[in-house]
């Protein structure tokens, strides 16, 4: 109390001995703002920059990677000009690259994962958000999401060996015997059952899309207002009719976002397929036969690639799988916007 | 105690001198109402008479909505919620088990605080309900989707865009679109929540011009926190408070001679 007292005496004494202290005290606070706002605008002016670096570098780096791809594959695709994408072979002895086999097998093995994952993933997501009991809810979710934290390899080593050879003994010989008279099916299922193969490696990558797909559709499901679902069973809609009528239609452009996500997991993923795939370069009518895919390819034999010509004919798949991958971001897009122009705003 | 008075007055508002036979559409009896543990509505008895406006008044969280939301059973959307009692639709309680929930909607439609058109064309916004229980030629079905639109006024400002999507419309146009929507499938009854709460006052007019014509083929309940609007559009009114149908007669009756002294505060603004 005392030091207080005498403090604030000091200053009234010394306002009285000094008239000018308003003054003073007037440009102090002037100084000290200016001092701020010089300080703000550095702090602001420093975000600014450093955000937008940060924004310039993934520019830059994309830009890098597409050049160094570009400039990889620049042998190859002199040597084999366009026909590098739809010849077949792949043989290293005598120096003949084709990416025909490794882009089907990308295609066909997304394709498949998509069929097979995104009718469940869907049908998960509706579960969760409308017909669960609130008490498993919480289990589903984890147990999805834990899905997705299991590492590729060990999707790999378990598809070859647990998952193949049960698909060997049991799955494939079935739909070899039931397809075995139905025109095209039958070309589809053909062949000895190997285990490995498009087919076991399609299954794998729909197990691993599955929880991407999965979870970015139920949290756009749940965005719907609560309202709106009652108004569909309010006019008499069974569930399914107001998941199929008002849901889907209310959500589309996420589900869609959530299934090109998937589609760019299925397309790059290696590991799990290198395991279930048999690294063949060659293209079969029959889902069972072994084949391959661009970063199956790019995995297997980037070690024992010599000479130039076979590294840069590798290089080339990877550039392709880029523009594959853009394409389908591209069209992802296209459609989105098609759809809203469609709705008419 | 909370039960006698009810019954009392549903006898009075009967022997009332009223020029036509009122007959009960719904009866709601000694209905208990619980979220979980909670009990939202307590022993609550009152009729909605036929072709008649019912409107359901009282501060909120009184438990007006809930009661509404029984009437076509919406609750049993969400777990944990469940209804004791009885109430009947003609005679048949609408609380056995063995109703079928997606019939009862259809006949008992229902309009919600907010327009919630759906993602599709005004069209198919009508259209889509009517396709859920009936087959109907596309001749036909224009027919009901111009009926329905014009029933709600809605028809001029839309006959020429009946194909751009229903999100597009203002949210009067949206609000009478979604009445409309579900006098299209031809309910019978018709429940109102706070239908005009987010519109503008001409808007909220429009609305209430519709309900006194919709009457005349519909048994209507409107929960609304705006008296005015109960006492302009009702025919019947039923305060509720806490849970409790403090009061239910006519809304002449229940505005002009409260019975009860807690109505007659609410009724004149002394809180709620």
């Amino acid at each position: 109390m005392r030091p207080l007292l005498s403090l604030s005496h000091y200053n009234c004494v010394q306002a009285r001995v000094s008239g000018s202290v308003v003054n003073n005290a007037v440009t102090a606070v002037a100084g000290r703002t200016s001092s701020t706002l010089a300080r703000n605008k550095l702090l602001d002016s420093l975000l600014r920059i450093s955000t937008r670096s940060a924004a310039i570098v993934v520019l830059v780096m994309l830009t890098g990677v597409i050049l160094s791809l570009v400039d990889g594959a620049l042998p190859a695709l002199k040597t084999f000009g366009f026909s590098f994408i739809h010849t077949q072979s792949w043989n290293p002895v005598t120096e003949k690259f084709g990416a025909a086999a490794p882009v089907y097998g990308t295609i066909v093995t997304s394709l498949i994962a998509m069929l097979i994952g995104v009718p469940i993933s869907i049908g998960i997501a509706i579960f969760i958000t409308e017909l669960c009991p609130p008490r498993l809810k919480r289990p589903i979710s984890t147990a999805i999401e834990l899905l997705a934290g299991i590492p590729s390899i060990i999707y790999g080593i378990w598809g070859l060996f647990v998952l193949a050879p049960l698909l060997q003994k049991y799955v494939q010989p079935l739909l070899i015997g039931a397809f075995e008279n139905v025109p095209v099916l039958s070309s589809l299922f053909a062949g000895p059952p190997y285990g490995i193969g498009i087919l076991t490696a399609s299954l794998i990558l729909s197990i691993m899309v599955l929880p991407f797909i999965t979870s970015i559709t139920r949290d756009v499901f749940e965005t719907v207002p609560p309202m709106l679902k009652e108004s569909a069973y309010g006019l008499g809609c069974t569930t399914w009719e107001v998941v199929r009528h008002v849901v889907l239609p209310f959500t589309k452009t996420g589900v869609i976002g959530g299934v090109m996500l998937g589609l760019g997991r299925a397309l790059g993923e290696t590991m799990a397929v290198t395991f279930v795939i048999g690294n063949a370069h060659r293209i079969s009518h029959s889902l069972l036969a072994p084949g391959t895919t661009i970063s199956a390819s790019i995995a297997n034999e980037f070690t024992e690639a010599d000479g130039e010509l076979y590294t840069s004919s590798l290089i080339a798949l990877g550039l392709i799988l880029f523009v594959i991958t853009f394409i389908v971001l591209a069209g992802a897009r296209l459609l989105l916007l098609r759809m809203k122009r469609a709705e008419g705003h | 105690m909370q039960t006698r008075p009810n019954v009392e007055l549903t006898k009075t508002v009967l022997t009332e001198p009223v020029a036509e036979t009122l007959q009960e559409k719904v009866s709601v009896r000694n209905l208990n109402f619980y979220y979980g543990d909670y009990k939202a509505l307590k022993s609550i008895s009152l009729p909605l008479y036929d072709r008649k406006v019912t409107a359901f008044i009282g501060p909120s969280g009184c438990g007006k909505s809930t009661l509404l939301r029984i009437l076509n059973r919406m609750y049993d959307l969400y777990p944990g919620q469940r209804a004791e009692g009885e109430v009947l639709l003609d005679g048949k309680n609408i609380l056995d088990p063995k109703t079928d929930l997606n019939l009862l909607r259809a006949r008992i439609g229902m309009v919600f605080q907010k327009p919630t058109p759906f993602p599709m064309s005004i069209y198919d916004n009508i259209a889509f309900g009517i396709r859920l229980y009936e087959k109907v030629p596309k001749s036909e079905m224009n027919d009901r989707v111009e009926d329905a639109l014009k029933r709600t006024a809605l028809w001029d400002e839309v006959k020429d865009k009946l194909h751009a999507s229903g999100l597009g419309l203002s949210g009067g146009q949206q609000q009478r679109l979604c009445i409309a929507r579900s006098v299209a499938v031809r309910p019978q009854v018709l429940l109102l929540d706070e239908p005009t709460s987010a519109l503008d006052p001409i808007s909220t007019a429009k609305i209430e011009e519709l309900i006194y014509q919709l009457k005349v083929d519909y048994t209507i309940a409107i929960v609304t926190h705006n008296m005015q609007q109960a006492a302009r559009a009702a025919d019947f009114s039923a305060f509720m408070y806490l849970g409790e149908l403090i009061e239910f007669g006519t809304t002449d009756q229940v505005f002009t001679k409260p019975r009860e002294s807690r109505t007659e505060d609410y009724i004149t603004g002394r809180f709620g």
